[in-house]
């Protein structure tokens, strides 16, 4: 009588299509997944512990290499919790700066997300079409900040510098270009049929079930859980803009790459509005060089491009803080690859990994 | 109808095909920098700089090695400004925190090297050297001319008295 047995395929650290070094055993009979358990801290740089050795004002760049894809929405979180723990007072137009930056940052960010998971599905074509479109934002922060991947442009109290006179003009210019480009992703992409059959019904999640696994950002809000920090605790001036949370109905990976996708619109109109409303004033709040903020300790949190971005910080009254704690979202969303990859075929699971979206600089910290 | 999508796809390919080209021909082309560009190895203007050593305690990760001298009227000055471009965060701390903007980049983005011991750039050049080694000596001279002065003062003072 022949018999199956259970084995244990080793997927990664290598592979290509797992947005970095991540490892997955997966526990398979014959091509179904059984179990999938995510193995972790191949990039492990201990950047908590790091942050503990600079002062608060150094430890701003440091965090622009956690989620390298959305460094902005990093130092903008970072930037927060020292601001909260120091009580500083950051001018209204820096305020509007930080949201136009992140905003950016967040279309890059899901631009790269619709741009690898089309890859990881073997459309390489749409990989070309998103990576194009999010080298116009990195243009932008070029000009901006000098720089295109780490930016480290948010800052302690404010912002390093103005926007310049160009600016304006530019992100006007690609703010114009957005329904272009999302209806080539449209045409090129979501009427695809590969696409389609590729990503609707697979690897879908309960509330109940990512409730319990604590996801944040599109993952969550894929399963029909309107939880955006952006309304629910309106943090910075995101309480002045208009904008809908997108919310998916079944929970699979058509959901979370529908909500990624119409999160670009509502970007692009919170940037708009940002713009049109921008006020004049100081970029920078006044505080002394040698910061020491007041004994205690602080949770702030913000909403990343993949979920609660929290910063814990303690401070013992020094210039560097006693410690760090971050709460990344990539790392708590792995944690329901298992559920998302039971019952599903071993391609399936590289369809879950690309529909969560982790950022391994992030899982690893 | 299956295969609709596929073929609304290949025509945006197709319309592309036809269309302006997103990109160029890299090292016969290449693209200006931004004014504010923070990339390439920082250049250190050697008239400025006052060797107050403010950019190197900004460094988050201690990329900046600095060889400060004293001249014999006790001002200091940059003997050797090694930038340890390996460690370097390119995070430009350094350079908002010079206050004499004696410290800037040179927007020269293509700075790989073949072996480790090239990625220690320093930035005192061999005119900065020169330069370096003509203050000390002028200030040496002074030092010694007022000295002179002050002895010869007390000579006659003493005399005097």
């Amino acid at each position: 009588m022949p018999q199956t047995e259970t084995y244990t395929l080793s997927m990664g650290p290598q592979h290509p299509s797992t947005h970095g070094v991540l490892q997955v055993r997966l526990d398979l009979d014959g091509e179904s997944i059984l179990k999938a358990t995510p193995c972790m801290g191949y990039l492990h740089r201990g950047i908590e512990k790091l942050l503990e050795s600079r002062t608060y004002v150094q430890g701003v760049p440091y965090t622009d290499r956690l989620d390298y894809v959305s460094s902005m929405n990093n130092n903008l979180g970072y930037c927060r919790a020292v601001e909260e723990l120091a009580q500083i007072e950051v001018p209204e137009r820096a305020e509007y700066i930080r949201v136009i930056v992140a905003e950016l940052n967040r279309i890059a960010s899901h631009l790269v997300f619709i741009g690898s998971l089309a890859n990881d599905l073997g459309a390489v074509t749409g990989m070309i079409y998103a990576f194009r479109d999010r080298e116009k934002i990195l243009d932008l922060f070029d000009l901006v900040c000098g720089a295109r991947m780490t930016f480290h442009y948010i800052r302690v109290g404010g912002v390093s510098a103005d926007l310049p006179p160009e600016f304006a003009a530019k992100c006007e210019e690609f703010l114009k270009i957005v329904p272009e480009f999302m209806q080539e992703y449209e045409d090129i992409l979501t009427g695809n049929e590969i696409l389609q059959h590729r990503l609707h019904g697979t690897s879908p999640m309960t509330k109940e079930q990512a409730l319990s696994h604590n996801m944040t950002g599109p993952n969550i809000r894929a399963v029909g859980i309107p939880f955006d920090i952006r309304k629910v605790d309106g943090y910075g001036v995101y309480p002045k803009f208009e904008f809908d949370v997108p919310l998916g109905e079944n929970g699979d990976n058509w959901d979370r790459y529908r909500v990624r996708y119409l999160e670009i619109y509502e970007s692009a109109k919170i940037i708009r509005q940002a713009l049109d409303g921008l006020p004049e004033g100081d970029i920078m709040a006044k505080f002394p060089k040698v910061l020491r903020p007041p004994k205690g300790e602080v949770y702030s949190r913000t909403e990343g491009t993949r979920g609660e971005l929290g910063f814990y910080i303690v401070s013992d009254g020094s210039t560097k803080p006693y410690r760090v704690h971050i709460r990344r979202p990539s790392f708590i969303n792995l944690q329901g690859l298992d559920d998302m990859c039971r019952g599903m075929l071993i391609g399936d699971s590289v369809a879950a990994f690309s529909a969560i979206d982790p950022l391994m600089g992030e899982v690893d910290c | 109808m299956f295969g609709e999508g596929l073929l609304t796809g290949m025509g945006v390919t197709w319309k592309h095909f036809w269309g302006k080209k997103e990109t160029f021909c890299y090292p016969e082309e290449k693209l200006p920098m931004t004014e504010r560009f923070r990339g390439g190895h920082l250049v250190l203007d050697h008239k400025k700089c006052i060797a107050c050593s403010l950019c190197s305690l900004a460094c988050p990760n201690q990329a900046i090695k600095l060889k400060i001298v004293p001249d014999a009227k006790k001002k200091r000055h940059m003997q050797s400004y090694i930038h340890l471009v390996g460690r370097c965060l390119y995070c430009n701390l350094c350079v908002e925190a010079c206050n004499t903007h004696a410290l800037s980049w040179d927007k020269n983005y293509a700075i790989s090297t073949w072996h480790r011991e090239e990625m220690e750039d320093e930035l005192v050049t061999a005119e900065g050297l020169a330069y370096f080694h003509q203050v000390m000596e002028k200030a040496k001279a002074e030092a010694e001319a007022e000295a002179k002065a002050k002895a010869e003062e007390q000579k006659n003072g003493g005399g005097d008295a």
